[in-house]
């Protein structure tokens, strides 16, 4: 249908009716060639002064100018105008990218069209050309732009207001770049957009039999078999009227009180729903339907009443029995057992004791203080013992030296850089936020040393939790209790998001999953698009929880500086951000008056330019040339002067400074915002869809754990809702069924290689149960009644027998509980990503222990695997030789970019929370440890190492690298093994590596080295 | 009061993704009926390691053994290749009322860029074909044209991801993770999902599109160079063949003393096994890329020599030695980088699909024809898209340039038992939307499955909760036209 009406004021919207006439006629003109658009264009236009026709001062009524850069000329066009006297006019030689702007008040949530007429000349440059945008949409309502020269033609766009109640209107010239030429605008329009109302012309009767013939066989055809048929999808019916009304999830198909609004009418339309999926009823048979429900949806004939459908498992509901579910209760106090066996060095001993002897089975024998030392220092602080620290310790008699060697490691800054890390996993830290940019989240590396610094610092966990849900809202707020709400930024965001208000609730979906599995243990989650199916936990408590985070801001709009403003607040002190914004504005300030300077110089150079010459003064290269080539030209009535040039080149090299020394940028945080203390109504949203919103719901707490109510407090300075702190505060409570419990079973899995619960972030129905509930219990009353204290917990199952036993198989224990359910033995575990990679460097005597903190680190990633990128190298930086020698929890973590010997040793994947690594052998691990340009690297300097240690003698080089790798004395057998080995290389001539370097290989990937007994 | 099994895992299995303290000797099943039997974690010291990749039983007999996946990456204009719009010969530049939305937002008009292609009929089937595909014409008995596909989002980032894994968030495990997840690989000297990227880059988010998301590291693909080492850290770097074999001799002597007194740690042994798989990949993979074992007739029928052609020449001729070796999942991208490095023509249409086209024409007439002639084709399903089609109108005032479509595009499929020489589905008049017959992408992924003999609404992967499907929690079926 061609819309480039040249004909004009016959679609000057001011009369609905004729609008809807003219519009039936180009429908019926145009057939189905191209999809039409049905709808009505009717109702007032929003503009006034639409026209232009009403000047004041020079300045048309109720508009304003806008220019985004460069120097327009605006001005009234009182010659003509594409209807009545004026209109307005857009106009630069040099470009520009400016609009004539309205403040358009709308209703919220309703959809629009926009027109206007534009007339341009010579209109060219860079810029898009003319068209009218609105400045809060990004893409939705422009219209196509237009360029070059061309008569009076219509524009048209349609947009949805959204949430909004005010927006912006451009007449735009430019367009994300600059034009020159001319534009004129007139008659712009805005106009809502309503469904066309259907005649009523049938009598009840005639309705009846129309029925029958047209609508019957259709909705028999296309929608019985989904929608009361076999099955019944959305749980609605469309097999007879009644339950046509009654509607499904999604409410009524039929309403009886407003039949156009009907959903059965959208959903065929292809607007709230897409029905049938399978594709568009033909243009009569929607036709047919829309009169069908307009006169009343008589339903004739049959009306077919599907049977009772019977549920196969049915959903388990809030009631006292579920209730009693046993982590959804506090944890009982619970006396140790008293076994008075010789063996039990705490109460968690009696716990594991009791259940080991009512199996008949006995606790293997304590393991060596080879084995311990060496079990220790990987659990505390992720690195091997030096070889010296080794020594002293199986030197040391002393009753305490091993209780003294745990102080110490807890003492240790490195104990941070690897509890730390296990907190990361739960709240999926990257520094970037995958999609098509994935770009790098600003200052995102302060969260990650705020919990390195939280760990140190022994921070009650309470505290921990509080700071990163609410650490914004609370009354004393500090640099690091906002930096710690950088948690709610630290999952995947798209940038370019297919539906924006999709989007939120996506991110937000992000937040509740990972804050209800890391903090809770259950997975609330679960219950967005309907009733969790094997939790009690029904759909609305998903939303009563989502609540909490209703008013939160999304991450960011679209690019990096809405990201600093959405997601980013300045951390320092205000006398330093006054300072800040003091030298800012003098910096501005500066550029602008030498700007001004330099322009006056400009304006008058100009006028001796040839045509090129303005083409070349574009690239600030070629100016102070051109303006040197004017020295001894007369211009107007002066001449051009050697001290008139060189004053302009001053200007110039002093706006260069100017701008290379912007103020010093001010230290900032990656944290969480709101808009202001009201939140937005929150409503569960029927099957998930964030544009189908059901009933209103207030912030509340899974149901299923007899909560007490949330208790909201505005905080004084009115920036956010308080919802959060509210939240904060029942999860860090005492009270909290499942909080405390929760935690102390990652501490107990970090330290056994599995928690109690073996699902640790599902404590719910199909979560596995605890194998020792009553330790649980205990463990969970300890810490609370300790003050939510790590350390000294650590220190409690550090000290018990049960962790001191050894690894050792046992056949008789094996066969009674092979998988050591029990506790009878301490389990293997394999190094992780970090330690083996902390490890190497370790031992080769390169690892930076010293540096801590600050941006991430960028280790050597193969170019064939940057390859893989879609810029290759886009976003991965060099990291200094000081800084690559860090350890791994200061490597960036880029979500579409991982590091590859990272990933095959099974690092969290970071796009949800991750309770438990996984542990996988393959094949690609093994070829990485010995021909990777890293291993090889290590183990070259690492046998430099070794000359240097013992410079003579083969064996003591090999004893010397065992040792290091190994941690223990080596077997002369070992010995004299890589000894051959080396021996047997160095005669082979062909052979050019160092065999000492390719015996380092050899050594770095020895099982002893990546195992822990 | 706990559902009775209610995904049909075993205890032992449900441990194992629990992560309990035994985690990760092997993989275990999470499927139904027993599917991964054989992958039960034993703890009882008899059951030997097995690779996570070894194959695995079928739900039902499969048509196909391995599939390639031609991914055309920036989405190809489907009314200029292979979706035929006689109705729009002559409405070049006239304005149109058509509804739109591509990453210029939505739109409710646009002026039409008139196919700039010739179209003519083809085979048996008589299906049109534009002149951009003259060779892959000549194959039309054999390829079955979905004409009707949509997808979730016409934005790259989020529609890759929606083709590669299923949805539009990222974090899902792909394709040909789920893949390999189900079936394992039949050769295991070499990877299961091989991933071959255009010489101008990666698609955008890159390694995210061979992502094996939440599932282990070891379903996801492999990238395969047809230049240089095939396969990052393969080859021992300077080292003689033979010192190496010496190296890894020394290390399981050293990891043998250590296994004695740990006999029942199976991760140990799984451990000295994996340097013997790895050893082994080391050998086979360079054989498997060596094209010099190919007649000079072969490289000619694939273009190797071809200037344009030669790139993706090279790659699909790789494609077809990978899947008679055994390897499950191939996928070639066609187009890499930024703008008209790939198929995305938003400025110049004719110049953009021209040179893609060309390059990968030949390649692809050449793959069909091979497969067919070696007796692979029936087993081997090829399967050529992009993220998403393009708009009838154009993106800007000025030029041919078209935006994404996400409403409607096509994608074919030949070979592994789809039937040849048939067309499903329609688009309108413009192309602008699909019409008739309507697929969404989890019809494509639930057809690919399908050949391979798995059952989409069975294959899942329990994960923070929830069992999660390739095709997501609400099922999806085969598209049973298609289907021979």
């Amino acid at each position: 249908m061609t819309t480039c009406v040249s004909q004009p004021s016959v679609l000057k919207v001011s009369n609905g009716a004729f609008t809807c006439i003219f519009m039936m006629y180009l429908l019926f003109a145009f057939g189905s060639a191209a999809l039409a658009d049905d709808d009505l264009v009717s109702g007032e236009n929003l503009i006034r002064n639409a026209s232009f026709e009403n000047i004041k001062n020079d300045q048309p009524v109720d508009w304003k100018t806008s220019t985004w850069s460069g120097q327009p000329k605006f001005e009234i066009e009182t010659e003509f105008g594409h209807t009545g006297k004026s209109c307005v006019k857009i106009s630069s030689s040099e470009g520009a990218d400016a609009s004539w702007s309205y403040k358009l008040s709308v209703k919220p949530n309703e959809e629009y069209e926009l027109s206007a007429w534009i007339k341009t000349d010579k209109l060219d440059g860079g810029g898009l050309g003319s068209q009218l945008n609105f400045h809060e949409l990004q893409m939705e309502g422009k219209t196509d732009p237009i360029r070059g020269t061309k008569d009076w033609t219509r524009v048209t766009s349609r947009f949805h207001s959204g949430p909004r109640s005010e927006l912006l209107l451009n007449c735009l010239y430019g367009g994300w770049g600059h034009s020159t030429g001319t534009v004129w605008f007139d008659d712009v329009s805005v106009v809502m957009v309503r469904p066309e109302p259907v005649k009523l012309t049938m009598s009840k009767d005639e309705a009846g039999v129309f029925f029958e013939d047209k609508v019957l066989p259709v909705l028999q055809k296309n929608c019985f078999e989904c929608h009361g048929g076999e099955k019944t999808k959305a749980e609605l019916v469309l097999t007879n009227r009644d339950d046509m009304v009654a509607g499904g999830e999604s409410g009524a198909a039929i309403k009886l009180d407003d039949l156009a609004e009907s959903l059965l009418l959208s959903a065929i339309n292809y607007d709230a729903f897409e029905m049938p999926p399978s594709g568009m009823l033909s243009k009569t048979e929607i036709a047919d339907i829309t009169t069908w429900v307009h006169h009343g949806a008589i339903w004739k004939g049959a009306q077919i009443k599907p049977a009772p459908v019977v549920e196969s498992h049915s959903v388990p509901q809030v009631n006292t029995e579920t209730k009693k579910w046993w982590s959804f209760n506090k944890p009982k106090p619970v006396p140790s057992p008293q076994t008075k066996s010789a063996w039990v060095s705490n109460e968690i001993d009696e716990f594991i004791l009791t259940r080991l002897q009512a199996n008949e089975l006995s606790p293997n024998p304590r393991a060596s203080k080879q084995t311990l030392i060496r079990r220790a220092y990987y659990d505390l602080t992720g690195l091997p013992p030096t070889p010296a620290e080794v020594n002293q310790f199986l030197g040391d008699h002393a009753s305490d030296a091993y209780e003294v060697m745990i102080d110490r490691l807890l003492d240790s800054k490195h104990y941070g850089e690897k509890w730390g890390r296990h907190w990361l996993d739960l709240v999926r830290y990257a520094e970037s936020n995958s999609y098509e940019r994935d770009s790098t989240k600003p200052f995102v590396w302060r969260y990650r040393d705020y919990v390195i610094k939280s760990h140190n610092e022994d921070k009650p966990f309470d505290q921990f939790v509080i700071e990163q849900l609410a650490g914004d809202e609370l009354e004393r707020m500090t640099p690091d209790s906002l930096i710690a709400t950088g948690y709610y930024r630290l999952g995947i965001w798209d940038d370019e998001p297919v539906d924006k208000n999709q989007a939120w609730y996506d991110d937000m979906d992000d937040v509740l999953a990972t804050t209800s599995q890391a903090f809770l243990g259950i997975t609330v989650n679960c219950a967005r698009c309907h009733d969790h199916k094997i939790d009690p936990i029904p759909q609305a408590d998903y939303y009563k929880m989502l609540s909490f985070f209703r008013n939160v801001q999304r991450y960011g709009v679209r690019g990096h500086d809405t990201v600093l403003r959405q997601s980013t607040r300045p951390i320092e002190s205000q006398s330093k951000q006054d300072q800040f914004n003091s030298e800012t504005k003098a910096h501005r300030d500066a550029i602008q008056a030498n700007r001004n300077s330099m322009a006056e110089v400009e304006k008058l150079v100009k006028t001796n330019f040839i045509p090129v010459e303005h083409e070349e003064f574009r690239h600030e290269n070629n100016r102070v040339r051109l303006v040197k080539q004017r020295v001894g030209v007369t211009i107007g009535e002066q001449v051009f002067t050697t001290a008139d040039a060189e004053k302009y080149e001053q200007l110039f090299e002093e706006m260069k400074r100017l701008r290379q020394q912007p103020p010093k940028e001010m230290e900032r945080a990656l944290c969480v915002t709101e808009n202001g203390s009201d939140a937005p109504k929150t409503h569960v949203m029927i099957r998930g869809n964030a544009n189908s919103p059901g009933d209103e719901v207030q912030p509340g707490f899974p149901s299923v754990l007899s909560p007490p109510d949330a208790e909201i407090t505005v905080p004084s300075n009115k920036k956010t809702t308080g919802r959060r702190l509210a939240l904060a505060k029942w999860i860090a409570s005492p009270d909290n069924p499942l909080t405390a419990r929760v935690f102390v079973n990652r501490i107990w899995q970090h330290h056994f290689g599995r928690g109690i619960v073996r699902s640790s972030n599902d404590f719910g129905f199909q979560g596995i149960k605890p194998s020792h509930p009553e330790l649980l219990d205990w463990l969970a009353n300890e810490f609370v009644s300790g003050g939510w204290k790590m350390k000294k917990f650590h220190k409690m199952l550090m000290m018990s027998s049960t962790y001191q036993m050894s690894s050792a198989p046992n056949e008789a224990s094996t066969k009674v509980d092979p998988t050591n359910n029990l506790f009878w033995r301490f389990d293997m575990r394999r190094l992780t990503a970090e330690e083996i990679r902390d490890s190497i460097l370790a031992v080769n005597g390169t690892l930076n222990r010293n540096k801590m903190f600050g941006p991430s680190i960028f280790p050597t990633i193969e170019k064939e695997i940057l390859h893989g990128q879609s810029q290759p190298g886009s976003n991965w930086g060099r990291s200094s030789p000081e800084d690559i020698t860090r350890r791994s929890v200061y490597i960036h973590i880029k979500r579409s970019l991982p590091v590859p010997m990272m990933q095959s040793f099974d690092v969290a994947d970071t796009d949800s929370s991750c309770p438990v690594r996984f542990n996988t052998v393959q094949p690609t691990q093994a070829l990485g440890m010995i021909n990777s340009v890293f291993v090889n690297e290590q183990a070259a300097i690492f046998a430099e190492i070794v000359k240097k240690h013992a410079p003579e003698n083969l064996n003591e080089q090999i004893e010397f690298a065992l040792k290091q790798v190994l941690q223990r004395n080596p077997t002369s057998a070992e010995i004299q093994r890589g000894a051959q080995f080396v021996e047997t290389q160095s005669q082979l001539k062909t052979e050019k590596v160092d065999p000492l370097k390719l015996f380092c290989v050899i050594a770095l990937n020895l099982n002893e080295f990546m195992y822990l007994d | 009061m706990k559902p009775k099994n209610f995904c049909g895992r075993t205890r032992r299995e449900f441990m194992w993704q629990a992560g309990g303290g035994f985690a990760g000797t092997a993989l275990a099943g999470l499927m139904g009926n027993q599917f991964f039997a054989s992958q039960a974690v034993a703890a009882d010291d008899e059951t030997a390691w097995e690779n996570p990749l070894a194959a695995k039983a079928s739900h039902f007999a499969p048509k196909a053994k391995s599939i390639i996946f031609l991914f055309m990456y920036g989405g190809p204009s489907h009314i200029d290749t292979f979706d035929y719009k006689p109705k729009m010969t002559g409405m070049d530049n006239k304005m149109v009322d058509v509804k739109t939305f591509g990453r210029g937002g939505h739109k409710n008009q646009g002026r039409i860029v008139e196919p700039r292609w010739k179209f003519k009929q083809h085979g048996e089937c008589g299906k049109w074909v534009s002149s951009l595909f003259p060779n892959v014409a000549k194959h039309v008995d054999d390829i079955a044209f979905i004409h009707s596909m949509t997808a979730d989002s016409p934005i790259h980032g989020s529609a890759m991801l929606q083709m590669n894994s299923g949805e539009i968030l990222s974090g899902s495990p792909c394709l040909g993770s789920w893949v390999n997840y189900g079936l394992g690989t039949e050769n295991q000297n070499l990877p299961g999902f091989v991933v071959m990227l255009d010489k101008r880059g990666g698609p955008i988010s890159g390694p995210k599109n061979w992502s094996a998301g939440y599932m282990p590291a070891s379903f996801q693909a492999t990238q395969l160079r047809s230049k240089g080492t095939p396969i990052l850290n393969l080859s021992p770097n300077q080292i003689e063949k033979l010192t190496q074999r010496k190296m890894i001799d020394v290390i399981q002597q050293y990891n043998q003393d250590h296994y004695i007194n740990r006999g029942d740690n199976t991760n140990l042994a799984a451990r000295i096994a994996s340097y013997e798989l790895a050893y082994k990949m080391q050998a086979s993979a360079p054989e498997a890329v060596d094209l010099n074992q190919e007649s000079e007739e072969t490289k000619k029928l694939y273009g190797l020599e071809h200037p344009q052609a030669g790139y993706f020449g090279k790659q699909c001729l790789l494609a077809r030695r990978m899947v008679e070796r055994g390897v499950r999942f191939v996928q070639i991208y066609s187009g890499g980088n930024h703008n008209d490095a790939n198929w995305d023509a938003h400025g110049d249409l004719k110049q953009n699909h021209d040179l893609h086209a060309m390059e990968t024409d030949q390649p692809i007439a050449a793959l069909l024809e091979d497969l067919k002639r070696r007796g692979l084709f029936e087993e081997t399903l090829v399967v050529w898209g992009g993220e998403f089609g393009r708009q009838p109108t154009a993106e800007y005032a000025k030029g041919t340039g078209r935006d994404h479509n996400a409403y409607g595009f096509t994608m074919w499929m030949a070979g592994g038992g789809i039937k040849g020489g048939i067309s499903v589905g329609k688009t309108d008049e413009l192309g602008s939307r699909a019409v008739e017959d309507r697929f969404h992408v989890r019809r494509i992924h639930a057809t690919i499955l399908n050949q391979m003999g798995i059952d989409c609404d069975r294959l899942s992967y329990f994960f923070g909760g929830l069992d999660r499907k390739l095709v997501g929690v609400e099922g999806s079926t085969p598209i049973p036209q298609l289907i021979s």
